[in-house]
């Protein structure tokens, strides 16, 4: 018989046996469906960590103190007159209060060089950045991060008028967006200078950020980084230092990798439930095979050869898989879209994931389907005849 | 030499259940030639359905060559089987096997697909045959739908539309009423006056008598071979 001739015989079984057909594919349904949307929210969360990453600046390099007195301004100077560095800024930083009249509550109160909003540029919402009259040396202006402000209860009437940062009279001058970036939500920015009179701990600095001219020198002026300062301490190569230096090209690697094995598990957990669906094909298939044995040996009696029995359960098989797979991937791309909308990242049907999705339900079809196909090309005709 | 369409030589077949062997076949000599109309008759357990599966290419002998057509099925592999038995014999079963969720003529337009014969070729050869058969406007009925009487020409109409060199009826009136099975009986006369050959397994002695030839089994063995019309 020709293949269209048989599998017109299987998709007439699936159709006699609708519900059955139905409960069958169910399992793959189940599979698919998850991991397309687990393949989208892995998609959608790696694209908001990423963003807000990239908003860090790809070319910086993060010198983080490990004690309070581990860096000095001093540092920042020399590493400031480095070889291709573009923007260097510091950040003095310390746990803080922040009031306005009505409530009071803590922040982390952070100092930061003129540089910083320029390299940085994170996104304002209400007001405007520290200007350069922020950091004449008798102004005290404050922008909040958006989480620090809405704790606080600020408004847009409250621009211009006076907050307390550790009991001293500050002037807000700006809120910084909620998209604004990577750890800026929970924290209030004043100058260096401020941050000085506020903790008292003039020279030290608690991070030094430094950019590279290009992103291709980024490795190299770690390096140079990293010799200047065990130079000026004198610490030797061994020796443990007293500051990190963070990439942040690296960190966006390290993110990636975490999302790609976050991502991996996930479709793991998904895989094993298509698994389960394959064996449930494959175990309604054995049953089929048993109670179709009379129909199996009239057909043997009427000329059909193993291969037809065979093909004709094995594309039945397959139809049954494969019908589950495009119904999966279609509840899963719907449930992907209102995930999508939930956790605000783009919505796209990506091609790899539809071709995964057939092509992984094709799979199991054939795997689960060959079988018990095998099991029913097998049977003698005569024992088949005469099987009540 | 005549032409011989089925041969049997000191045929055995024994099936072994547990450790016991059960002689279905004893030992069956039996030349059948083209155009004859051969009833076998013998009570129950007696070998004909064997040797109907035998005859059939369903089945191997245990001992002994069986020819269909000239082809020996002993040295034949399954497929080769399988293509002797979709050429040369037609079924008709007891119970009439038609195929489940099928209608009449995918019933019969079915052996034809088997043969690789195209759809439109089969559905007219089996449109031709159903018609002839008196079955012209139950074509697209499902068995779930038709009579025992329609039921059983729908699967005679099956077995003949290959146009096999032998049609093979086990027992085809056991499942009807005595008219319904006089008129089944009737058709397959009509086959053998068109020239075909027929072999009907049946233990009604008062069908039997009605054969040109007849042949009585018992226990395995062939007890009696009569030709003529008494
Ligand atoms: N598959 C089998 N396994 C074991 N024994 C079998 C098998 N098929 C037939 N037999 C035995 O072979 C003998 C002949 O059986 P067969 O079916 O040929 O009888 P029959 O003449 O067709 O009987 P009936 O008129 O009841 O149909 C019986 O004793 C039966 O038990
Ligand atoms: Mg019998």
């Amino acid at each position: 018989m020709r293949i269209l001739g048989t599998a017109a015989l299987a998709l007439n079984r699936i159709w006699a046996t609708k519900v059955r057909s139905l409960l069958t594919m169910l399992g793959v349904v189940i599979g698919v469906a998850a991991i397309v949307a687990l393949t989208s929210i892995v998609d959608g969360a790696s694209q908001g960590i990423n963003k807000s990453l990239a908003t860090l600046g790809t070319n910086q390099l993060n010198i983080t103190a490990m004690a309070q007195d581990s860096l000095t301004e001093q540092d920042a100077a020399a590493l400031a007159a480095l070889d291709n560095v573009s923007v260097m800024f510091v950040q003095a930083q310390n746990q803080g209060t922040i009031a306005t009249q009505d409530s009071r509550v803590n922040a982390r109160l952070v100092g930061v060089s003129p540089q910083y909003f320029e390299a940085v540029k994170p996104e304002i919402a209400l007001g405007s950045y520290l200007s350069s009259s922020s950091f004449a040396a008798t102004s005290k202006d404050v922008v909040f991060g958006a989480d620090a402000a809405n704790d606080l209860g600020i408004t847009k009437e409250l621009l211009g008028s006076s907050v307390k940062l550790n009991g001293q009279d500050f002037r807000l001058v700006g809120v910084l967006d909620d998209q604004a970036g990577f750890g800026t939500s929970g924290r209030v920015y004043v100058t260096i200078d401020s941050a000085r009179k506020l903790f008292s701990q003039y020279p030290y600095v608690s991070s030094i950020v430094i950019q590279a001219n290009t992103p291709e020198q980024v490795d190299a002026l770690q390096i140079q980084a990293d010799v200047l300062l065990r130079e000026r301490y004198g610490l030797g190569v061994e020796t443990t230092a007293r500051y990190t230096i963070t990439n942040q090209a690296s960190l966006i690697a390290a993110v990636g990798s975490i999302t790609a094995t976050l991502g991996l598990l996930l479709t793991g957990i998904a895989a094993i439930s298509l698994l389960v669906g394959g064996i449930g094909i494959m175990n309604i298939m054995l049953v089929s095979v048993r109670e179709r044995t009379r129909e199996i040996g009239v057909r043997r009696a009427i000329g059909a050869k193993q291969s037809n029995i065979l093909t004709q359960f094995l594309i039945e098989a397959i139809v049954l898989s494969l019908a589950g797979g495009v119904v999966g991937l279609i509840l899963g791309e719907i449930a992907a879209f209102f995930l999508a909308v939930l956790g605000d990242w783009v919505f796209s049907i990506r091609l790899d994931t539809v071709l995964l999705a057939l092509g992984f339900s094709l799979l199991v079809g054939v795997v689960f389907g060959v079988w018990p196909a095998r099991q029913a090309a097998k049977l003698e005709p005569i024992d088949a005849l005469r099987f009540e | 030499m005549a032409d011989e369409v089925v041969r049997l030589d000191k045929v055995r077949r024994e099936y072994l259940v547990g450790d016991q062997i059960t002689t279905a076949l004893g030992g069956v000599d039996l030349v059948i030639e083209r155009g004859e109309f051969v009833a076998i008759v013998g009570p129950s357990g007696s070998g004909k359905s064997t040797m109907m599966n035998l005859i059939g290419c369903l089945d191997r002998p245990s001992a002994g060559s069986v020819q269909i057509a000239g082809d020996s099925t002993n040295e034949l592999s399954d497929n080769k089987l399988t293509e002797l038995r979709s050429k040369a014999i037609g079924f008709v079963f007891q119970q009439f096997q038609l195929l489940p969720n099928t209608t009449a003529i995918e019933n019969v337009m079915a052996p034809l697909l088997y043969q690789g014969k195209s759809t439109k070729e089969a559905r007219k050869l089996a449109t031709q045959i159903l018609t002839q058969l008196g079955l012209g406007d139950r074509l697209n009925f499902d068995r779930n739908r038709l009579s025992g009487g329609q039921q059983q020409r729908v699967a005679i109409a099956r077995a003949l539309v290959t146009s096999p060199d032998i049609v093979l009826a086990d027992e085809p009136t056991g499942a009807l009423d005595s008219k319904t099975g006089a008129a089944v009986i009737e058709l397959l006369k009509d086959l053998h006056r068109e020239g075909r050959t027929v072999v009907l397994i049946t233990h009604d002695l008062e069908i039997a008598a009605s054969a040109p030839r007849r042949v009585f089994l018992r226990d395995g063995l062939i007890e009696r071979d009569e030709r003529g019309v008494r």
